[in-house]
């Protein structure tokens, strides 16, 4: 990597961190400013909308199986069945996922064998 | 008594290291994918650490060394990996009411990508405030050490590794849906919520399908606000059970 590239590579770092980091400093000032009011309130209504609309987006893209065949997609739809009936039993973080990751795995390995 | 019962206590980073777990299945194959196109590209092993250390954010690094070796102009290539990461803006502002006041928040922010916002967004508010920066910082340095272990892996044997394990690779990644679905399915809270969700979820699948991934994210994120604006059931329905206008449970954390 030359020393230009270099520089760039760091520009981009503290560029991606700075994305993060000031918007943070901006709301911690407007939660100090507006502490009266309780700090839910100081959040602007399209940001406590927008919060759980980019985790659902997040899910979304992360939907497309890595192998986009139907044996891949059989095996998500499966797979998400089976993380909500164990998250429905435990309401639990991790065992839906091992369960889900678990059967994902053995969904795409039965289907490839069938099909 | 009420020492013994903090000391029994699980510490916060422990909990936050053992719920991030989950995120490693998605981590590290792409880690791996990373460190081996970015070899590949003409990057050695210490510049590719680097970059996964630093610059910290997926679809970026991939956009970072294509065009670095296609050549590409360098302003362009760094204001297009910064374009990709915009959508970052959004999540510390989110999660900032959860946040105790601490020194350790602006160096904790390097670790704040979508998968450990969803992760936080969620767990936060139902920590005691004494282990949220605990949890955090657990959580989020097993993303990045994963990030930059999955790097180097990618990047030493990442060939082998594909060749000779090619289904983990496709199987360890859907941890990532699966633990997005078990933290957006509390939030499904009335037909208003179950409607927007589902929009935003739906509209991220087609930009993935056709290939905009990275736009992606933001763009359905807009179209599940804009469905929760315009879809306002009667309210003698009463179908917004639990949630108030401004789209907050009443426990006061958003819904």
């Amino acid at each position: 990597m030359s020393l230009e590239l270099w520089i760039g590579m760091i520009v981009a770092a503290l560029g991606t961190y700075l994305i993060r980091l000031l918007p943070l400093l901006w709301m911690q000032k407007r939660l100090t400013r507006s502490e009266a009011d309780g700090p839910v309130d100081a959040l602007p209504k399209w940001l406590v909308i927008l919060g759980p609309m980019m985790i659902a987006a997040v899910l979304g893209v992360s939907l497309v199986p890595r192998t986009p065949d139907a044996a891949g997609w059989l095996a998500t739809v499966i797979g998400l069945g089976v993380t909500l009936a164990i998250w429905r039993r435990t309401r639990s973080l991790g065992w839906p996922v091992v369960g889900g990751v678990l059967t994902f795995g053995v969904v795409v390995i039965v289907a490839r064998s069938l099909m | 008594m009420a020492d013994t019962e903090h000391s029994r206590r699980p510490r916060g980073w422990l909990i936050g290291i053992r719920e991030a777990i989950p995120l490693l299945g998605g981590y590290i194959p792409v880690a791996i994918s990373f460190g081996l196109i970015s070899t590949q590209a003409g990057f050695s092993t210490a510049e590719t650490m680097a970059i996964s250390t630093l610059i910290y954010a997926g679809a970026s690094q991939f956009l970072f060394v294509g065009m670095a070796a296609s050549g590409s102009p360098l302003w362009l290539t760094v204001a297009m990996t910064l374009l990709i990461n915009v959508r970052h803006v959004v999540y510390a502002p989110n999660i900032a009411p959860w946040l105790p006041r601490s020194r350790w928040w602006p160096w904790l922010m390097h670790g704040l990508t979508d998968q450990v916002f969803a992760l936080a967004h969620s767990r936060l508010p139902q920590l005691p405030e004494s282990q949220r920066v605990g949890w955090f910082f657990g959580a989020a340095m097993l993303a990045w050490l994963s990030w930059i272990a999955g790097s180097l892996l990618g990047a030493v044997g990442g060939e082998w590794l594909t060749s000779r394990w090619p289904l983990l690779g496709e199987v360890m990644p859907f941890a990532l849906p699966a633990l997005f679905l078990v933290l957006i399915v509390p939030r499904f809270t009335s037909r208003r919520w179950a409607a927007a969700l589902s929009v935003s979820v739906a509209a991220a699948l087609v930009c993935t399908l056709v290939g905009l991934t990275n736009i992606g994210i933001p763009l359905a994120a807009a179209c599940g606000a804009l469905c929760f604006y315009m879809v306002r059931p009667p309210e003698t329905l009463g179908t917004d059970k639990g949630t108030t206008d401004k789209g907050t449970t009443r426990e006061g954390r958003p819904s």
